[in-house]
């Protein structure tokens, strides 16, 4: 592996007293696309948001191109990692552009105002997410593939070594979802670190360089898509029986889940019940 | 480019209008006095070499220099004050109906306005009242800050909430006071408790000038933090920004300019509430220039109130505080509706 840009060491976290996740660590290198995949309440955002510095972790350590996270300081941070986060509910009739600048806030004192290069900057942003267009429109009047893409676009032009996506898919349809992987691929390609959770394994077996898996409290495991897409451990990690199919035409990871037999009749059974037949 | 020139302009055309109003303000009312005399008033008093030969009676000098003037410097600072801290709270709140009153301010003035009058302040120096609300204000948003507190954080919902409760409590003590006030003190409450500028003098201006003009310079600094501080908590993290730092930074400064000009002129409504709202649909919700506008057209609206109140029952007078009620809700109505389907 490359030099490594994040590292993690035996890294605990939760809300309050509760545990959500437990001795994680992991490393990851420069130019890495890493994907966060588990079941539903796993801790995939806690962990993003935890070695983001977004929320306090219970034990463990985290460090960024080999110094603490707690040593730097917030804009200098801010220079280093991107977030996109999960929900952000943008009112008040904020136009496009006007989001994407804040991308530009770490890098200004606090009495500077935003200068014509980091609008220049915003507007490249812009153009290559495809929202030149959505500049100077309110962000609440657009859809919600366009939203996404201004905030990637503000993403962008933070100018960071290390973008972190949390679930960034979400809501999408299947021709945005799939725009959104080839993003990160992109952005990794440009030698960027991107860490980003993600609930579409079909996709994450195609673009990700590395998964790391989540489930039972802890970091069950950390390989390429090929280590990590095995029926054992995502049936382990899902609590579902889960079946993994291998393309042998294009080399990709089919992934889908099974059914058993009693499940089946039971539903069924139950479904009469409530359509009264 | 174009949206910034727009901007620019609009705040030039705000400031000219408030201009042409507090000319208009100094020459209406009971006693007419020429736009020339009212001028020639202000150029002999300032000692600049204009107007010196225009003869002026000791009447109209009175009326300008010791009624007028005071009182239109007062209704702008005021207007201005109220008008800029709109926009900060909500912004801080991220909610469109946010006012410098959720927070305790108001209620704190009227509890401190009412212990001056009880404890007969008042009748010691006309400075007691404004004194006693300014204290009030600051003690209720300290109280309020303190009981939203949470291991060194403060959740907005629980400032909003404690801000309610705060209130409630102080307007039970404001009210279990004036139980046991006589006739003339309730009266004296009353007078203060329905906003006005009549009876302002230099003593106000001087009072109000340096706190609500620090204020609003500090609220206009901050305004490009605020525009990050609005995407939300995480968001602003994720940028860099300390939140709250900047949050309570600006909310102590909001909160301060408020205090001080609610003290001085008594419960105004709606300036707060309505003129933010009313900018943020002219120019945008850039902050840079929201502030800016919000000040300069909460000073107009107060100054054109006031003018409005002197004029539409002359020779009696309509207290700018309700005028301002009066032209302020059903707008606010029409924003609610409005609002269904707008930019909010």
């Amino acid at each position: 592996m490359s030099e490594a840009v994040i590292q993690v060491a035996q890294l605990k976290l939760g809300y309050g007293d509760r545990c959500v996740l437990k001795e994680a660590s992991f490393s990851i290198g420069k130019g890495e696309i890493v994907g966060i995949i588990g079941c539903n309440g796993a801790g995939k955002s806690t962990l993003l948001k935890t070695i983001r510095g977004l929320l306090p972790k219970q034990g463990g350590s985290v460090s960024y191109f080999g110094k603490p996270l707690e040593e730097y300081q917030d804009k200098e941070l801010a220079t280093k990692i991107a977030y996109l986060q999960q929900h952000v509910e943008l009112g008040f009739g904020y136009t496009g552009k006007d989001i994407v600048m804040a991308g530009r806030y770490p890098y200004m004192k606090w009495w500077e105002r935003e200068s014509d290069a980091d609008e220049r900057l915003a507007l490249a942003c812009m153009k290559y997410t495809g929202t030149a267009d959505l500049a100077d429109r309110p962000v609440n009047e657009v859809s919600g593939g366009q939203k996404q893409r201004i905030l990637i676009a503000k993403v962008l032009a933070q100018q960071t070594p290390i973008i972190f996506l949390d679930e960034p898919t979400t809501g999408l349809d299947m021709v945005y979802q799939e725009e959104i992987f080839r993003f990160a691929k992109a952005l990794a390609a440009q030698g960027k670190t991107v860490l980003m959770v993600v609930h579409e394994l079909n996709l994450a077996s195609k673009y990700c360089s590395r998964i790391l898996l989540l489930g039972e409290g802890t970091l069950l495991a950390d390989g390429t898509p090929q280590e990590v897409f095995t029926e054992k451990l995502l049936s382990r990690a899902y609590k579902a029986d889960i079946k993994v199919e291998h393309d042998l035409v294009n080399g990709n990871l089919h992934i889908s889940t099974r059914v058993s037999e009693a499940a089946k009749l039971r539903g069924a059974e139950l479904l009469r019940q409530i359509c009264g037949n | 480019m174009l949206k910034k020139c727009y901007g620019k302009a609009a705040l030039i055309v705000l400031a000219c209008l408030l201009l042409l109003v507090g000319c208009v303000s100094l020459t209406i009312g009971q006693i007419d006095v020429p736009f020339k005399s009212a001028a020639a008033v202000l150029m002999q008093q300032l000692g600049l070499p204009f107007l010196q030969d225009v003869s002026l009676s000791k009447e109209q000098l009175a009326v300008i220099w010791y009624i007028r003037l005071p009182r239109m410097l007062v209704g702008m600072l005021v207007g201005g004050a109220l008008g800029i801290s709109g926009a900060v709270m909500q912004g801080i709140f991220s909610n469109p109906l946010a006012d410098p009153g959720l927070i305790g301010i108001s209620a704190g003035a009227a509890t401190g306005a009412v212990v001056a009058i009880a404890i007969g302040g008042t009748a010691g120096s006309m400075l007691a009242m404004p004194v006693f609300a300014l204290c009030g204000s600051i003690l209720a948003v300290c109280l309020t800050v303190f009981l939203a507190m949470r291991n060194g954080k403060i959740p907005v919902m629980t400032l909003l909430l404690a801000g309610v409760a705060v209130g409630m409590l102080l307007g039970a003590i404001t009210s279990g006071i004036l139980t046991f006030m006589n006739e003339q003190k309730l009266q004296q409450y009353l007078f203060w408790m329905v906003g006005g500028l009549d009876y302002r003098r230099w003593e106000h201006v001087y009072l109000a000038v340096g706190p609500v003009l620090v204020g609003i310079f500090i609220m206009l600094l901050l305004a490009r933090h605020l525009n990050i501080l609005v995407l939300g908590e995480t968001e602003a993290k994720a940028v860099g920004m300390p939140v709250m730092q900047f949050r309570m930074g600006l909310l102590f400064v909001a909160a301060i300019t408020t205090a001080t000009s609610v003290c001085v002129s008594g419960n105004i409504g709606f300036v707060g509430l309505v003129i933010p709202h009313m900018m943020r649909m002219l120019l945008g919700p850039d902050h840079r220039i929201l502030l800016p506008a919000s000040a300069l057209g909460g000073a107009l609206f107060l100054v054109f109130c006031d003018c409005l109140g002197r004029v539409v029952v002359a020779p009696a007078e309509v207290r700018v505080g309700i005028m301002t009620a009066i032209l302020g809700s059903p707008y606010f109505l029409y924003l609610l509706r409005k609002m269904q389907k707008s930019v909010f």
